[in-house]
């Protein structure tokens, strides 16, 4: 066998989904073809009450023991206020045109202050106990996952494409059954009507699409796995005994920043580089299972994660990293701000919308993720989880905003030869680097900020 | 409007920022610009600036929705529903 029969055999066993008669044979199984795009979204709609069901009713034991309140009693009402709020933004996002025009014009704006106004009643009744209170703080502890997802239905009307729209055309992704973090992977309305497979043919792509991923999942678990045994020496990871034990006992980043152990400045790097190795791969792992699942259910979306560690430049790093967290503050951060300022002065243009997202916008997401400080008012527990992310924000809001500005004066420049593959190695390396360092602000400690510069500097021998 | 030379321009357009390493092949009209890999998402805000700039659209009312930028077509309809409006 032959470099190139071995390469052809590689190439045909891992583009399986792209099998043409793969496609033929499944898109004829008669449960493909029972499954309908609507049938679809009627199984999708069900799972969505199940899945607001099961989210609302996990928030959280703290609220049920208010006053030995009947659990059920709080979640179940809070349950239904939720789907009161839903439908009612439902009908606003309809109607978007009837809306006065200030709702229309900043829509997610004033959403985002009605949360700000419940919080507000929270923190002002507190210590004040009782039922109204205990069902407000539940609707409050579900609101960061809503949020984003309802947004995007609000900003379907905004753009004038969910006249015609349905409830439950709406409500599955906003309690979707793939679950996933507050950023809603697939986006919304606008997005997977776009990517909804039709016939059985385009389902059974969509379908092997999915399980694709979902192999993926358990390689990179894998390499996880013995990453986990051979450079970090965890004896839980099943490679351990394969290895007898042998490990380069690098120590992870979160225990460099959080002092509990002092390493070598060549130790520091390397731990600096892995963790953002291994950081990639657990993202990756997670994100194509929300994908694989969305393909599964028939959209054939976008992955999550893409071969990011290959990326040549700071703005496709994060394009490629976290797609639908970046594409999140794309439409709420970055497109406003960069539709209504700064349209006479290209360069800051630019700059103001990458603050808006990578800086503003992405601090703004975790303040909103920590739901339950935010819920309780605790403003010291806030500052210690999020105070070194601020650094880690502006740094990262600099490094796309340097990176695109570049982009956009190489692409005006006359058209220069590809960059050897020397140079695109360089230039990776070089993301890799800004993207370790820039991490280390990204790992929570007890250590001060001032604790953590100091530690930051020795990195450069300063 | 000329939709017909609208687009034969949108298209000399996208040469003039698609990647370098795309190949010079026909731009079709139905493709993701971005999904076909003939530009980076970045180059969405070069389109933003054409269309501001050559057919007068104003994004700050209507705010930018990236699916109005997928394809040329879709760049198309803005264009005509810009021109009626």
């Amino acid at each position: 066998m032959n470099v190139t029969s071995v390469s052809d055999a590689y190439r045909t066993l891992a583009q399986f989904h792209e099998n043409e008669r793969l496609i033929v044979w499944l898109s004829g199984q008669p449960w493909v073809i029972w499954l309908t795009p609507e049938r679809r979204k009627t199984i999708l709609y069900c799972g969505a009450i199940v899945a607001g069901l099961v989210g609302v009713f996990s928030h959280d034991a703290r609220w049920r023991d208010y006053h030995s309140l009947a659990p059920w009693l709080v979640h179940g009402l809070a349950f239904l206020l939720l789907l009161a709020i839903l439908y009612a933004l439902y009908l606003a996002t309809t109607n978007f045109q009837h809306l006065p025009p200030m709702i229309r014009r900043r829509p997610l704006v004033l959403f985002h202050l009605l949360f700000w106004l419940l919080l507000a009643v929270l923190w002002f009744s507190a210590g004040s106990g009782g039922f109204i209170v205990a069902v407000l703080s539940v609707i409050a502890l579900s609101f960061p996952y809503l949020i984003w997802r309802a947004g995007y239905m609000l900003l379907s009307g905004q753009r004038g494409k969910a006249q015609d729209s349905r409830f439950r055309d709406h409500l599955f992704y906003i309690w979707p059954i793939w679950d996933g973090t507050n950023t809603p992977p697939g986006k919304g309305h606008d997005y997977l009507s776009r990517a909804v497979a039709h016939t059985p043919g385009s389902y059974a792509r969509a379908i092997l699409g999915g399980c694709k991923l979902l192999l993926l999942v358990a390689l990179w678990r894998l390499v996880m796995q013995l990453i986990a045994a051979a450079v970090y020496g965890d004896p839980k990871s099943f490679f351990s005994a394969l290895l007898h034990g042998y490990s380069l006992g690098l120590p992870r980043v979160k225990q460099i920043v959080g002092g509990q152990v002092a390493v070598p400045l060549v130790q520091f790097w390397l731990s600096l580089y892995l963790e953002l190795i291994w950081e990639t791969l657990s993202l990756a792992a997670k994100g194509h299972v929300w994908v694989g699942v969305i393909r599964l259910c028939g959209f054939n979306i976008f992955r999550n994660t893409y071969k990011p560690l290959l990326a040549q430049t700071i703005v496709e790093f994060w394009n490629r990293y976290y797609y639908y967290f970046k594409e999140l503050m794309m439409e709420c951060f970055f497109l406003p701000i960069y539709a209504r300022y700064f349209r006479a002065a290209p360069k800051l243009r630019v700059i103001a919308a990458v603050f808006a997202a990578a800086f503003v916008g992405n601090m703004y997401y975790h303040l909103v993720q920590h739901k339950e400080p935010l819920v309780l008012g605790d403003g010291d527990k806030l500052w210690a989880l999020l105070g070194a992310r601020l650094i880690y924000c502006a740094l990262l809001a600099a490094g796309i905003a340097i990176s695109m500005l570049r982009q956009q004066r190489q692409r005006s420049l006359s058209p220069v030869a590809p960059p050897s593959n020397w140079r695109k190695l360089r230039r990776i390396a070089g993301v890799w680097t800004f993207f370790a360092v820039i991490n280390f602000w990204n790992v929570i400690s007890q250590l001060t900020i001032a604790e953590r510069a100091r530690l930051f500097f020795s990195l450069f021998g300063l | 409007m000329d939709l017909d030379q609208s687009k034969q321009e949108l298209i000399d357009f996208l040469r003039t920022i698609q990647r370098p390493d795309y190949p010079h092949a026909a731009i079709d009209e139905e493709s993701g610009l971005v999904e076909s890999g003939l530009i980076d998402s970045l180059a969405l805000l070069q389109i933003v600036s054409y269309l501001e700039q050559n057919y007068g659209v104003d994004f700050s009312e209507r705010g930018i929705d990236p699916e109005d930028l997928r394809s040329v077509r879709s760049i198309i309809e803005l264009i005509a529903r810009e021109a009626v409006s």
